[in-house]
Parts: structure tokens; sequence; C-alpha cells
């Protein structure tokens, strides 16, 4: 067994999301469960294209499903957007640090997710959320590009309902369907009453956001070791060999996604 | 390990036999004027004491190209890692080279072990050779404490006219020539460390300085990272990533998959990527993380005499000079730009 053999993956279910992105439900043919941890992600292998980094979108769960949220963008997720149910794909990880639920236990958590960052996001939220008791309150931020472009729209109604949840949205642009906020999701942070000394906050989206939040939340009175991100970057082998993902000295694929602000922000190449 | 004393004649009957056996033995021969690892047929083709081989011996436990595995699409998928390796001699190896090989096997082997290099580390026989006499304008190897190799070699062979003074890294190494060696007496060793006092002497005089010291690289690139030297420098690159396809340490790699004509068989395999190439961190959405010129050199030379220094212990440059050789601006030789940082930062 070597470290680059993908497993074979079956897709149980596709659901499409917006034009763009799709909700993939995977099972891997042997049933073993993929044993992940939010924020971690898999190297998804279309045979014959190549193999592309995904975070997995799904909560960690007794169940062997994992789910995976693609946007069609490349070569690997145009060929994965190809698929069917029933088709079979190649599997490799869970990968990277992911976050550790118990660095937010009994802590208010501030769970920040722009655009597709709501992918790996949502797997933190479910797992927030299926254990809501062991934290203290719980704020979710989204904010998309336009009201089209939202991800997981019946399950961000869910969370703005749920009154053990604090609910903010925004979109870029606004078209006459959208009556919330508008404007990009750092100007939403001022919104929120949070408690800066009480809170872990988690920012999850494209590289040009982490700046601007951090910096919103720095305004706020919150300090590095409160404040986590979830990195993006060309991790092509996974397993800390290739070179791609490297940040400064550091391997993002086994020691992140996953950073304490803190530990990262000294070094130049990361936000 | 132990020192032994093998006449030329004997050990060059040996390797011939080997060939002869079906072994297959590759060493550095002269290709018009340049040296290149091949596989010989007889040690008369080998170049002893040439220049250094335009690739390095790395190729050879890393390949330029690695099939990682196969796999046929019928009514499901099916997958198989390739790890196939044969025996290899690797024959007339620098120390530049052997040194390079030795870091290579601490980071394919942190962590995840990597199965593809670690068969064919395990399936390669290394017999390395003194270089008596610098071997280019451009190495600097003595700089870099790899005039001699750490460890990392089978057999490693030091010329002294009639006999190869041989020293066993292993005992693969040593069982290969315990028929017709000898141990080295006294008078050998002290004739060695002669041998080396003037090599030494040698070395020193025609190799370039490296101003600041060896062991102050990493600090003085870390306290460096703002300097003017990496944007200048930048300038000047073509991003060609030569001075990555001929380094002994340089190993990142890009997987691409092949597909046959039938659609239902391809491969996956791994090839050299090289962090100087302007794509290198770019991703699908057409973020490039290190879009700038000289951003990357400032990555190369950092993960040479920086980051992989400071956690091996060890530059992950050997100063084998091919770098510097191959940059067709000359812009990203280590000791030249260690040297100028070194100047510049003085003189603040």
């Amino acid at each position: 067994m070597t470290i680059y053999k993908p497993e074979i993956a079956v897709i149980k279910k596709v659901e499409k999301l917006t034009v763009t992105e799709s909700l993939f439900d995977l099972e891997f043919i042997t049933g073993k469960n993929l044993g992940h941890r939010p924020g971690q992600f898999v190297e998804l292998s279309i045979f014959g294209v190549g193999e592309a980094p995904i975070s997995i979108s799904s909560a960690p769960l007794e169940d062997p499903t994992f789910q995976l949220c693609v946007r069609k963008i490349g070569n690997v997720t145009t060929a994965m957007h190809g698929k069917k149910e029933g088709d079979k794909v190649g599997i490799r990880g869970p990968f990277g640090n992911g976050f550790d639920l118990g660095d937010f236990k009994g802590w208010d958590v501030l769970l920040i997710g722009a655009g597709l960052g709501l992918a790996p996001l949502r797997s933190l939220i479910w797992a927030v959320l299926n254990t809501r008791q062991e934290y203290g309150k719980v704020f979710i931020i989204h904010g998309a590009r336009s009201p089209q472009l939202l991800l997981f729209k019946d399950e961000l109604r869910e969370w703005e309902s749920r009154a053990d949840v604090e609910f903010y949205s925004t979109v870029d642009v606004a078209d006459e369907s959208w009556h919330g906020h508008v404007g990009v999701i750092s100007t939403l942070i001022p919104q929120v009453n949070f408690d800066p000394e009480n809170t872990q906050a988690v920012i999850v989206g494209p590289p040009v956001v982490y700046k601007f939040i951090i910096r919103e939340l720095k305004n706020r009175g919150m300090g590095d070791k409160n404040i986590w991100v979830d990195l993006e970057r060309k991790m092509k082998c996974g397993v800390g060999k290739c070179g791609h993902c490297q940040i400064n000295n550091v391997y993002v694929c086994q020691d992140g996604p996953v950073f304490r602000y803190d530990r990262i922000k000294n070094l130049p190449e990361a936000i | 390990m132990e020192k032994y004393l093998v006449s030329k004649g004997d050990f060059l009957n040996l390797i011939n036999r080997l060939i002869k056996e079906g072994k297959e033995v590759v060493a550095p021969v002269k290709q018009e004027n340049q040296a290149n690892f091949r596989r010989i047929r007889s040690t008369d083709e080998i170049l002893w004491g040439g220049p250094q081989t335009v690739i390095s011996a790395k190729s050879f436990v890393f390949p330029p190209k690695e099939e990682l595995l196969r796999y046929a699409i019928d009514d499901g998928i099916n997958v198989q890692p390739k790890v196939e390796v044969k025996p290899l001699i690797l024959l007339g190896v620098h120390p530049c080279d052997i040194n390079g090989t030795s870091l290579l096997d601490k980071v394919f082997a942190e962590r995840n072990l990597d199965e593809n290099y670690l068969k064919r580390r395990e399936n390669l026989t290394m017999i390395g050779v003194e270089c008596l006499a610098p071997c280019s304008q451009e190495s600097f190897c003595y700089r870099k404490d790899s005039v001699l190799p750490w460890d990392g070699f089978d057999l490693f062979l030091t010329d002294m006219g009639g006999n190869f003074f041989a020293e066993a890294g292993t005992k693969k190494g040593e069982s290969l020539i315990c028929s017709i060696a000898r141990e080295a007496t006294q008078t050998v060793s002290e004739k060695i460390r002669k041998i080396r006092r003037e090599r030494d002497a040698l070395f020193d005089r025609e190799q370039r300085k490296l101003k600041p010291k060896l062991s102050d690289l990493p600090r003085l690139l870390k306290e460096n990272y703002y300097s003017p030297v990496w944007a200048e420098r930048g300038a000047k690159c073509f991003s060609c990533g030569s001075c990555n396809m001929v380094c002994p340490t340089c190993y990142c790699f890009d997987v691409r998959d092949c597909v046959e004509l039938d659609l239902r068989h391809g491969n996956r395999s791994r090839w050299w990527d090289g962090c100087m190439l302007t794509d290198f961190t770019r991703v699908a959405t057409g973020e490039i993380f290190r879009e700038d010129r000289g951003a990357r050199l400032r990555h190369r030379t950092y993960r040479k005499d920086y980051y992989l220094f400071e956690k091996w212990g060890k530059s992950f440059c050997t100063g084998c000079g091919r770098c510097g050789k191959a940059c067709l601006t000359k812009i990203v030789d280590p000791l030249d730009i260690a040297n100028e940082i070194y100047e510049r930062s003085r003189s603040r």
C-alpha cells in the first residue's frame, strides 16, 4: 500500500447547489468510514484526469457516507461534475490537521464562512450543532457574491431559524430577491454582538478575505489566539512531499490547513 | 565501517564481471563536452574526475518521471500501485551527490514513507569517488562541508595511484569488495590524511569563498527576508526552473495522469516540478500564491539554506554548482546570493 494509492468510492447522490457547485455523497466500496475531522480534506481522483484537494463538507458521523462540495473550476472538478450517481472515483485521505473541537468547547464560537469557504465550514458547523450543549453562543456568518451563489440554502434557513444560533448573512451584490445585508462579509463583523474575550472565531474563505476579516475582529478586541483560519493552497500530494502547498517553511497539507492565527501571523506568505 | 585498500585493476575487473553477469551499472561518461550518468558496458567508459554530470545522481532514486500507479477501468476501477525497481550500481558519484541523496533519504522517509523512493534507494548500490580537484568553476562544495560524504554511500573510493582507498559505508559495500580488498594499514591511512590535507588546501585556494560562516546562513537569510537582493535578482529570472531540475536536493514533484488510447487504461506518474516555475503554486481559481519571481528565488534559497538547514541540521545545498552553471542569467547561485546578502547587511 503506497501513500499515493487512492481507494475507490462510489457516488451515492449528486445534488446541484448552484450553477457551479454540486454536493456529492460518497462511500468507500469497502464500507469503511472516512474517519475525518472538520477542516480536513481528501485528494479526489478522477482516473485519467488527475487529483485535486477537496475539503470535506459533512460533519464526522458514524455513517460511512461523506460529502464533498465541488466547484466546477479545474480539470478534476469539471470531470467530477460529469459524474453521476453510481459512478466511481478515487479518494486518498483524510489529510491535514483539521479542527480540534476541544479548542472550542466551553467557548462562544463565531463561525465565518465566505463564499465556497462555507463548504468546509459546514463540517465544523454541524459538528458544533450536533453537540450544541458543549458550546456557549454560536454565531454563524456567511457571505456570497450574489444570492444565486448561496450554498446550502435549506441549511442557511435552518440555522437562521434556530433559537440557539445567531445567524448573519450578506451578499456582495443583491438582486430583487434579497432583502438582507449587502456588502462584503467583513462589513458584517461590526454588527455581530460577540464577546471577544470569550469567543473563538473561525474564518474559512478565499485568500482575499482573511486580512479584512481579521482586521475587523481585532478592531473588536479579539486576540490572535482566538482566531483560527483554514487556508487554501495547492495541495497536490497531501503527504508533505511535493512542495506545492508550502507557506514559507510550513506544509499546509500536513501542519494545516487549519492554523491558529498567532502561529502563522509571522509567516509573510500566509495571509 | 572498515577501511580497505583495493587494487584498481581488481576493482575494475570486479565491476566488469558484474556488468557481464547482467548487473546494471551506471557511471559518469563523457558526452560531447559534458558529463552524464549512463549505463556502461565496460569500466573503460567511465569519466573519472570529470565535471559534475548535467543531471545529478538524484535521478536514480527520484526519477524525472516515475509511475506511481496504473489503473484499468471496466465495470469497476482497478488501481495497482507500481513500485517496480531493479538493482542498480551507481559508480563514480561525487560527494556532493552522495550528500544530496542522503538529504533526500531524510525527507522521503519523514512522516509518510515514500515507498517508491525507499525501494529505489534500497536497490541502489552507491559507490562514490573522492574529488581530488574542483570539478568546475561553479562548484563550491568545500564551502558547504561537502567535499566528503557524510553518509549515504555503500563504498567510497579515493584514488591512490595504483590502488583505491575504499571506505565501506554499509555491509553491502563491504561484502562487494571483501574478496579483493585488504584492510588499510596505518601507513595508508596516513597517506590518505596527507592527500586530503592537500586536497583541502587546493579547494580552499580555487573555490569561491563563502563570506558568512556556513552555520550562520539560516540566521543571515532569516534576517534578510525583505532584502532588495530578491527583487533585483528575481527581475532577471526567466522562471525556467533549470536550477530546480539540476539540483541534487530539489525534490518537489507534480502528479499527472496519462491515459492510453483505449481510454480504459492509464497511469499516474510524478514528474519533477520546480518552485521557480510561475505555475508552481497556482490553484484552479487562477490564484498564484507565489507570483513574484523574487519571492520564488527567495523561497528556493530559503529551502536550501534556511528552512531545511534549520530543520535537519545540514544545508540542502551541497555546493555542486549545477544551478549556477545552468542559470541563464546567473542569478541563482546560492553562494553568490549569500555573499551579496552578507556584504549588503554589513554595509547597512
